[in-house]
């Protein structure tokens, strides 16, 4: 399964004043999201976001522009057909509460007149996918189910036909904060095995970071106000607006955005346990980090020594060690680490591998100078997500 | 309690008593495929709720006895006079719970079932009527017990089932015959209510699992 591009080409939506209906209208929207990415739409309440989201299933038929997906102009479709290639999700679920779990999933491999047996297969391997047990969940309704795990399975009923592109309205809008936290994450461990196009909408701009590969920033009236990967929103907001959106800790917000593995590691001076003190002691002395790190023969720490307390001569021991720093795994991203580094005595974190062998360290100063520098290399596919394993 | 009147009437009040149930079923069944039609309408275009409201609330508020007599000089002493009253009563009270029902069927079900390309038949068969149900079965339960009931008015241009029994009963001073056509059609109602609504929890398994 991979995704189609989705681009919208001039797109406007007016509504008559006098006509009743709570969708916001939309502006000249044109934007392109590439195959694969996650592009969300967020900004305040009527900015048009939702609006822009039906307009691509047509659900809402725009008043003027177009929407091509995968290069073929929606409206030139037969709308259920084009509907039945596009996941939806919605904040409400919209779960058929008069059918089971099951039932609820394979909707749309029905309506598309797959045999009994093969909707029965998908619908269980979906449910394993977004981590319902098929056994227990299938023959249930969805008022028996809690919020997010009927949330799941709005998303597996989404999955179900293996759309190219999917719309997402306030997919998590409607859980608490942990359980939310928790969806979206496994949610992005599934984007990456399935690589759909996503649309994305949310009014939640810390989501948006999060989960979007391309923010799309909108305003009252439908207008975009900026369009660009989440980094580049933070760190340059277009206008007064976008700014005042992001929210005045977009600083701290960039910091989410980038883990451990992605800044170049200091290297601290190591020595073990058996090692000359003398030749480590000079090693140290020359060093702008002017702290031995002992570490043991797999590399991982033992903890500091300062330079007063090595030895003159002879070898070093491990009791010598004393204090140690957080060990930031490499996956963790700097805001945590750097609210790590405010509460240690040491100002410098160790990162670590999956084997906790030191990989190098990260202070406190090297986070606040990334953060200053805007013009920094936007993480993407080209920058290896895993750093090497030593 | 005249019982050798009722142990040598056996069959006559078992032949009531089904005529009673083919005439009640045929205004009940009849009345409901008007009113679902009409409902869809409705449901389709408020502004045939108006109309539609209207003449139903009409034929409703007309004495039974008043509309049975307007109706013998054009179609007779007949069955079909007989049905005709019937079926107006069931309309009303069908017609609004079924647009009631539709009506009640969430917004973001209907959202949802659009956007994953039902069409509007599929929507209508496997979303909106199902879910429905519970009004639609509430419906059918009055206008099932008022067709029952009015059934006996009937008697007076020759059906009546039960409340022929009762007529006669009255006209002869047998008042065995007057209890029994009461008794069984208090009877008929209680059993076709409870039927109804075991029908209606079949139907509705989602309603009870919680």
């Amino acid at each position: 399964m991979t995704g189609a591009t989705i681009q919208f080409e001039h797109v406007s939506k007016r509504y008559d004043l006098r006509a009743k209906g709570a969708s916001s209208a939309v502006t000249d929207l044109s934007l392109s999201v590439p195959a694969g990415k996650i592009c969300v739409l967020v900004g305040p309440s009527g900015c048009g976001k939702t609006t822009s989201l039906k307009m691509v299933n047509r659900l809402i038929e725009p008043t003027s522009g177009r929407i091509l997906v995968g290069g073929e102009d929606t409206a030139s479709k037969d709308v259920t057909e084009l509907r039945r290639g596009i996941g939806y999700v919605i904040q409400q679920t919209g779960l058929f509460p008069h059918q089971t779990i099951g039932e609820n999933v394979a909707v749309v491999p029905k309506l598309l007149g797959w045999p009994a047996i093969r909707r029965r297969e998908r619908a269980e391997e979906l449910l394993s996918l977004v981590g319902l047990d098929p056994a227990r969940y299938r023959d249930r309704y969805p008022q028996q189910l809690s919020g997010g795990e009927r949330q799941r399975v709005g998303v597996a009923r989404a999955l179900a036909a293996s759309p190219p592109i999917m719309l997402m309205d306030e997919p998590f809008g409607a859980v608490d904060p942990i359980v939310r936290d928790r969806l979206q994450d496994e949610f992005l461990g599934l984007q990456e095995d399935l690589a759909m196009t996503i649309l994305f909408v949310t009014h939640d701009i810390d989501e948006a970071i999060k989960m979007g590969d391309l923010v799309a920033v909108m305003q009252a009236g439908g207008n975009l106000a900026q369009f660009g990967p989440p980094d580049e929103i933070l760190a340059a907001p277009a206008d007064a607006f976008v700014a005042r959106f992001v929210g005045a800790d977009r600083g701290l917000k960039r910091l989410s955005l980038t883990v451990v593995g992605d800044v170049p590691l200091q290297s601290p001076v190591t020595a073990r346990p058996g090692d000359d003190a003398a030749q480590a002691r000079r090693r140290v002395i020359a060093d702008p980090f002017p702290f031995l790190l002992m570490v043991d023969d797999a590399n991982r720490p033992l903890g500091w020594v300062r330079p007063e307390d090595i030895p003159t001569a002879g070898t070093l021991t491990g009791d010598l060690a004393v204090g140690s720093s957080p060990l930031l795994d490499r996956r963790a991203t700097l805001k945590d680490a750097l609210s790590l580094l405010l509460d240690a005595d040491v100002q410098a974190g160790i990162a670590v591998d999956r084997q906790r062998s030191v990989l190098g360290l990260v202070t406190a100063d090297m986070i606040a100078e990334r953060m200053r520098d805007g013009a920094h290399v936007v993480p993407d596919e080209s920058y290896p997500l895993e750093s090497p394993e030593p | 309690m005249n019982w050798d009147w009722i142990r040598g009437n056996v069959g006559a009040i078992a032949a009531a008593t089904v005529d009673h149930v083919v005439l009640t079923s045929i205004a009940v069944a009849v009345g409901f495929v008007l009113s679902l039609g009409f409902a869809l309408l409705i449901h389709r275009d408020r502004r045939f709720y108006g109309p539609i409201s209207g003449l139903t609330g009409v034929l409703y508020t007309i004495p039974s006895l008043a509309l049975f007599a307007l109706l013998v000089p054009i179609t007779g002493l007949s069955l079909l006079t007989a049905e005709i009253g019937l079926v107006s009563y069931t309309l009303l009270i069908l017609t609004r719970h079924i647009v009631a029902g539709l009506d009640g069927v969430p917004d973001e079900i209907v959202e949802s079932a659009d956007g994953m390309g039902f069409s509007a038949s599929q929507r209508l068969v496997q979303v909106d009527l199902p879910l429905s149900m519970p009004l639609i079965v509430a419906g059918l339960r009055i206008a099932t017990v008022t067709t029952i009931g009015l059934v006996m008015i009937t008697a007076l241009i020759g059906e009546g089932g039960l409340g022929n029994l009762m007529l006669r009963g009255f006209n002869f001073r047998n008042y065995t015959a007057v209890y029994v056509g009461a008794i069984v059609t208090v009877g008929l109602a209680v059993v076709a209510d409870l039927a109804i609504v075991a029908i209606g929890r079949v139907g509705t398994p989602w309603t009870r699992r919680r």
